[in-house]
């Protein structure tokens, strides 16, 4: 038991990355990864808002759709949970932390329509977790974002500096980094 | 003729998916297959047009300042009504297009369109731009798919959507021997999605040079006949 | 599909709109905290214009 949520961790972080090997995110990805600043702070708003969103959806799903047989409903709920707590995070963290307001609060508007967060909630249900393989599954999927766009962002600050041919500047050339990195995570394939 | 211009846009210059970026995350997932490229963009194309006439409609009643949480209601329920007719009727699809369907409702050309177009046009056009910018998207994922499916297995191959024992077509152009299994990878997805990105912006950037020495040419024509106007007088 | 669970299904989605527009609104009208009031993400991912994060074009 303890061996397979450790090997479900390390898949979820780094062997089928989120961004690397199911392309989810790349629109954040791709935008918010100018500075290594911004990186961070995008990345650690998303691990905060995939872990509530993941933990709440989880919960309505198995204590309300489930016993009503509203199934269907998922989707339409799963999106307005994301929505909602979006702007609750973002309220609150107006209301009281500006520090904290200052480094991630601005990057929140942005996680409502990224899609991580509806496919941990998604992928929770539809794989049929239990309680401690979602918990596993929905911390992992966004450390992973976190840690492949912060190592982006440090490649994409020399990348500013090379001279790149006219017509793959700006986003193609940055399409050809994330295939090499793609390239190379898949070299810890063997690790499990 | 502008209406025909603004659909033509759509298809090539400012395709949403390789001129504007938008909906990458489906564009690179699916197309390992041209089954797949297909039915996704049918199902792309389908919520565009709704969700564009809709919120088109509603356009009037609905108070700006909860506008947004409107369009994700309605773009949400369209797609999960997609959904469970693809679930019914084309089983295949659904299991090979995954996780991706439901993904349709974060895609940023549904709410782009709606918050850029839909929500200041009126029905017809909303329409008919939503069919533009849907074709794009469907012109997009069949020129991945094709290159990727072509260089991974050799063969072009489609199974009709709806029986999947039934094979339409399956043409063999390369060996198998001689295929690149890295194009089905997530490599060949980011290398491919890059190289097209940037013909089309080599593509435009001809375009643009070839207007700016155009409009050269007419001042420096209008500058001489002003001169001989002058001299003629 | 029988009366109760369609009336309940209604309820249940009513009721998450409800909270997602409440929050919105009480969100929208949250001032921002000294010193924010000109942050913005500066999302350069997508060529979409229209995008309120997207950062405007000097021209």
């Amino acid at each position: 038991m303890f061996s397979e949520l450790v090997a479900l961790l390390i898949t979820s972080v780094l062997l089928n990355n989120a961004v690397l090997n199911q392309f989810l995110g790349l629109c954040p990805f791709m935008g918010v990864s100018r500075k290594k600043s911004s990186a961070l702070g995008m990345g650690m708003a998303v691990v905060f808002v995939i872990v509530a969103a993941g933990l709440v959806t989880y919960a309505l799903y198995y204590l309300v759709l489930v016993p009503l047989k509203l199934e269907f409903m998922d989707l339409v709920t799963f999106i307005l949970v994301i929505a909602s707590l979006v702007q609750l995070t973002e309220m609150f963290l107006k209301k009281s932390s500006p520090a904290l307001y200052k480094s991630l609060g601005v990057y929140l508007p942005l996680i409502t329509t990224n899609c991580v967060v509806l496919n941990v909630c998604l992928v929770n249900i539809s794989n049929g977790y239990d309680i401690p393989h979602m918990l596993v599954y929905t911390v992992g999927t966004p450390l992973g974002f976190a840690l492949v766009l912060y190592i982006f962002s440090a490649i994409r600050e020399r990348l500013e500096v090379a001279d790149v041919p006219e017509s793959f500047k700006g986003n193609p050339v940055a399409l050809v980094v994330a295939g090499l990195m793609a390239m190379a995570f898949s070299g810890l394939a063997g690790i499990i | 003729m502008n209406r025909m211009q603004n659909f033509k846009n759509g298809l090539i210059k400012d395709n949403p998916v390789f001129g504007l970026y938008l909906g990458l995350c489906s564009t690179l997932a699916i197309t390992t297959s041209l089954n797949n490229a297909i039915g996704m963009g049918v199902a792309v194309i389908a919520v565009l047009i709704l969700s564009n006439v809709i919120i088109s409609a509603i356009r009037k009643i609905v108070p700006d300042d909860i506008r947004i949480p409107v369009y994700i209601v309605i773009i949400a329920t369209l797609v999960k009504i997609i959904q469970m007719l693809i679930q019914a009727y084309a089983p295949a699809l659904n299991s090979s297009l995954g996780v991706f369907i439901p993904l349709i409702v974060v895609n940023c050309i549904i709410l782009g369109r709606a918050e850029a177009f839909a929500s200041k046009n009126g029905i017809f056009d909303s329409a008919l731009d939503g069919l533009g910018m849907g074709l794009g998207y469907l012109l997009a994922v069949l020129a991945m798919s094709f290159i990727r499916q072509l260089l991974a297995t050799g063969a072009l191959s489609m199974t009709n959507p709806f029986d999947e024992s039934q094979v339409l077509f399956h043409l063999q152009l390369i060996p198998e021997d001689f295929t690149i299994s890295m194009f089905s990878a997530p490599l060949g997805a980011f290398m491919t999605f890059a190289f097209l990105a940037a013909a089309l912006s080599s593509y435009k950037q001809h375009i643009q040079r070839k207007e700016d020495e155009a409009a050269k040419a007419a001042k420096i024509a209008a500058a001489q006949a002003a001169k001989a106007a002058k001299e003629a007088a | 599909m029988d009366l109760t669970r369609l009336i309940l299904a209604i309820l249940f989605f009513g009721a998450l709109v409800g909270i997602y527009i409440f929050l919105f609104l009480k969100n929208r009208r949250t001032p921002k905290p000294a010193g924010c009031e000109n942050l913005k993400a500066d999302c350069d991912g997508c060529k979409d214009i229209y995008c309120p994060n997207h950062p405007k074009e000097e021209s």
